[in-house]
């Protein structure tokens, strides 16, 4: 193998032997390369198939070899068969029991890693700016506390920090008979943490498009007044008019499409928690150790990024009168936000990663419902190449998200 | 942005108030970030205070102190696990005393966070073999800072430093081998994991960074393919692989037959302590492969070219030129690379084995201590934390040392 081409310059009139041509070289080594690979990947794959086939098990259901085209199974027959055991827990409103398949199970746990990834990323990157920011922060106490955070944090096993907020934090809340209310705001209890949550009525969606109407108006009204504030040079207020268009369109349009939106709070009936929406004590422990951990590695990210950004910027915006908070707004941010970008990419990529060990606290995601599946049916190699296949998608479709706002952050050309 | 300063080294009354004013009081804003976070730490310690003692209950880490350390390694045989102790302090000593000044503030450090692993010590051969191992490491440094302030010139000498913590490790396992792989347990059990997996995935992760750079299609597609596989899916996958998959295709019946040939071969038994090995290898070796891509792509092209117009063949040029720079340029994230790595191995706990988390989990299920987890869990995350920290500690120092980014 090389680093830099030593290309081969094949010199005319001399007689020397084919193996000595480079190219010659170069073509018969990845041949030999390829028959290696191929060779040893042979003799792997033979094993298995042999060693599978004792047990009574295919290696590779995926394949139809003896079937027709297009050669491929996408639903190897023991994801059809009843799956018979429960999951606790369902993401997205779907409905799920024993008597459902494999299949089935499998799209739970895909939905409930979803749910846990989306939320933690969305709270990870709250928490990792605010603490990037704090680290650099003229406060010395503040800068203080959120290093110590960091450093606790980052150096300690996410497997560990799970077990911990699971068994020692949430299970230990107040049991469910006396857990708290705060009012009906919430109910934090150790069977279930609920919050208040929205509830939909009939006329949601010609609310929802008359929002749209109130949206339009509202800018069209801010366009007008920005307008005429630079025609005549006296303040109109553009941004207040266009806030009272958007509410009064929208209150007025709320009660004539029969309120549809409800405000439902969380209570206490026969030691259940009724209305609001529930999380389970196993979700709260994985999403707070999620974005705890999370969250150091993206402050150090946020703080590297800031510090990379010029101190002449800063300072040229303080000259220009900037307070603290206006400066990071719309100088410091904007251009640390390039940098920022791509580590923070791998952030959440590693944190949808790490959602996999939710096996350690009992939550079903995607890896533990192929684990007790696995355990069930004994089908490890299509089992284990399904879940490497959904990851490597999950982890696609979020570089793919991430490089499009990569690229829209960029230095505008 | 403000830069932090520090407090001054001479506190007279006007001077701390001064940095109080600068640093806390500046503005009303700051004044109240300031009360706020004073009332968290406040709360905070007094939690933690309270809980530590007055409502924790340490029996639990003193009657299993062996279990966290060494799991079931053999009582008869923990001598071996001392070799390896003191070897290792006396190393880490001298190779301190030969890269860095002396660091007052990093020993004092270091010595207050042993001060809890301490506390959990009974009997006076623990404490006596202890103490043996702290003097070794402030006895091998003062040497080593004695030979650097006598000879000017110690490059051989920490060549040879790093040469022979390469024999270490070989030694280390030779000594520890002795013992069942399936007895070992705890921290041991997790360190061995982990300096192995460093060990072995290193120079994978240099062949396969190089293949990826490589000229040959084949090989770099090959290579990508890999990383970029291996790096898109979660380490428990892997694990799960290494247990249920690896050994169907390594441990054949006797023989193997392929493109009709039979070829004779004895199955070799892998246990699960080299089933996770694996998987932890494999794993790292694509992460460390991106690590040490970054630092080839950052040689300047002049220093091959030159090398070729000196007539050095290919591996000559790999080995003495590209590497050696490519490698310089990266070590702080080879370090990050080894902190994860390190902390990765914590999940061998879920196929089955007694690593420093495996052990939390079957101490807390001891009937006498139900509901201990806070203690156990606390005192694990403490070992970790104090391995990954003073890594990421010596990773800053090396950093710092090295100068990183200028040539």
């Amino acid at each position: 193998m090389a680093v830099h081409d030593g290309t081969g310059v094949k010199r005319a009139g001399t007689m020397l032997g084919l193996w000595r041509d480079v190219r010659v070289q170069r073509f018969l080594f990845q041949v030999l390369f390829a028959a290696a690979v191929i060779v040893v990947g042979y003799i792997l794959a033979t094993n298995l198939t042999r060693e599978l086939g004792n047990l009574n098990l295919e290696a590779f259901p995926f394949v139809n070899v003896s079937g027709s085209f297009p050669f491929i199974n996408l639903t190897p027959s023991f994801l059809e068969q009843r799956a018979g055991f429960g999951i606790q827990e369902t993401s997205f409103g779907t409905e799920y029991s024993a008597n459902n398949s494999y299949g089935d199970a499998y799209v739970i746990g895909l939905l409930n890693t979803v749910r846990v990834a989306v939320i933690g990323i969305a709270l990870a990157t709250v928490l990792g700016f605010v603490v990037g920011v704090s680290r650099l922060s003229a406060n010395w106490l503040v800068s203080q506390v959120a290093m110590l955070y960091v450093e606790v944090f980052r150096n300690i096993p996410l497997a560990i920090q799970l077990i911990f907020w699971l068994t020692v934090v949430v299970l230990r809340l107040p049991r469910i008979e006396n857990a708290p209310e705060f009012g009906g705001f919430a109910v934090v209890s150790n069977r279930a943490i609920a919050m208040p949550w929205a509830t939909t009525g009939d006329g949601l969606g010609v609310w929802l498009l008359l929002l749209v109407v109130a949206a339009v108006a509202a800018v069209g009204v801010y366009r007008y007044r920005a307008r005429s504030e630079e025609r005549t040079g006296s303040p109109r207020h553009p941004a207040w008019w266009a806030l009272a268009t958007f509410s009064v369109i929208a209150v007025g349009s709320f009660y004539i499409a029969g309120a549809p939106l409800g405000f439902d709070r969380p209570a206490l009936e026969n030691r259940r928690v009724m209305g609001g929406l529930s999380f389970s004590p196993e979700f709260i422990a994985l999403l707070i150790g999620l974005v705890v951990y999370t969250g150091t590695f993206i402050a150090e990210i946020v703080r590297g990024s800031i510090l990379a950004i010029s101190k002449g910027q800063s300072e040229a915006a303080a000259a220009l009168g900037l307070s603290t908070v206006q400066r990071l707004r719309f100088v410091i941010l904007p251009q640390a936000m390039r940098i920022i970008i791509p580590p923070l990419t791998n952030q959440y990529l590693n944190l949808t990663k790490n959602s996999s060990l939710a096996i350690f606290v009992a939550y079903p995601d995607i890896f533990k419902v192929a684990s007790i599946s696995l355990n069930q049916t004994g089908q490890a190699v299509p089992l284990i190449i399904l879940v490497m296949l959904t990851y490597l998608t999950m982890s696609l479709l979020t570089s793919l998200v991430m490089g499009i706002v990569n690229r829209r952050l960029q230095v505008p050309t | 942005m403000t830069v932090l300063s520090r407090p001054a080294a001479t506190i007279t009354l006007r001077t701390a108030r001064r940095w109080a004013y600068e640093n806390l009081f500046s503005s009303p804003a700051n004044s109240v970030l300031t009360v706020l976070t004073l009332l968290v730490i406040g709360v905070a310690l007094f939690g933690v205070l309270r809980f530590a003692f007055f409502s924790a209950e340490w029996e639990v880490i003193v009657v299993n102190r062996r279990q966290f350390f060494v799991g079931r390694y053999p009582v008869e045989e923990v001598f071996r696990a001392w070799i390896v102790v003191f070897m290792i302090s006396g190393m880490a000593g001298l190779s301190l005393g030969l890269w860095s000044k002396p660091g007052v503030r990093t020993a004092a450090a270091l010595g207050i966070l042993l001060i809890p692993v301490f506390l959990f010590i009974r009997g006076g051969e623990v404490a006596a073999l202890t103490a043996g191992a702290v003097g070794l490491f402030v006895l091998s440094h003062v040497a080593a800072r004695a030979v650097v302030e006598w000879r000017e010139n110690v490059d051989l000498l920490r060549t040879l430093t790093i040469v022979s913590w390469l024999i270490a490790f070989l030694v280390a396992m030779f000594i520890l081998g002795e013992v069942p792989r399936l007895l070992w347990g705890g921290l041991l059990l997790t360190m061995i994991l982990a300096v192995a997996g460093i060990v072995l995935s290193f120079p994978l992760g240099i062949l396969l960074a190089l293949g990826r750079a490589s000229t040959f299609p084949v090989v770099r597609i090959f290579c990508v393919g890999y990383i970029e596989i291996i790096r898109g899916v979660p380490l428990i996958t892997l694990l799960f692989m290494a247990q249920f998959i690896l050994p169907l295709m390594i441990e054949p019946e006797r023989s193997i037959s392929a493109l009709g040939f039979s070829v004779p071969i004895t199955g070799y038994e892998m246990d699960n302590v080299v089933r996770a090995l694996a998987a932890v290898t494999l794993f790292s070796a694509a992460y460390l492969a991106e690590v040490i891509r970054g630092g080839l792509q950052a040689v300047p092209r002049g220093q091959v070219e030159a090398a070729k117009a000196l007539g050095l063949s290919t591996t000559t040029i790999l080995a003495l030129i590209v590497l050696p720079q490519a490698l310089r340029a990266v070590i702080p994230s080879l370090v990050g690379q080894f902190i994860s790595l390190f902390k990765d191995t914590s999940l061998v706990a879920i196929a089955g084995l007694t690593d420093l988390l495996g052990v939390t989990r079957t101490v807390t299920a001891q009937q006498a201590f139900i509901g201990k987890q806070a203690e156990v869990l606390l005192f694990a995350a403490l070992l970790y934390w104090i391995v990954a920290f003073s890594m990421s500690r010596a990773s800053q120092r090396l950093e710092r040392i090295l100068g990183v980014g200028e040539r």
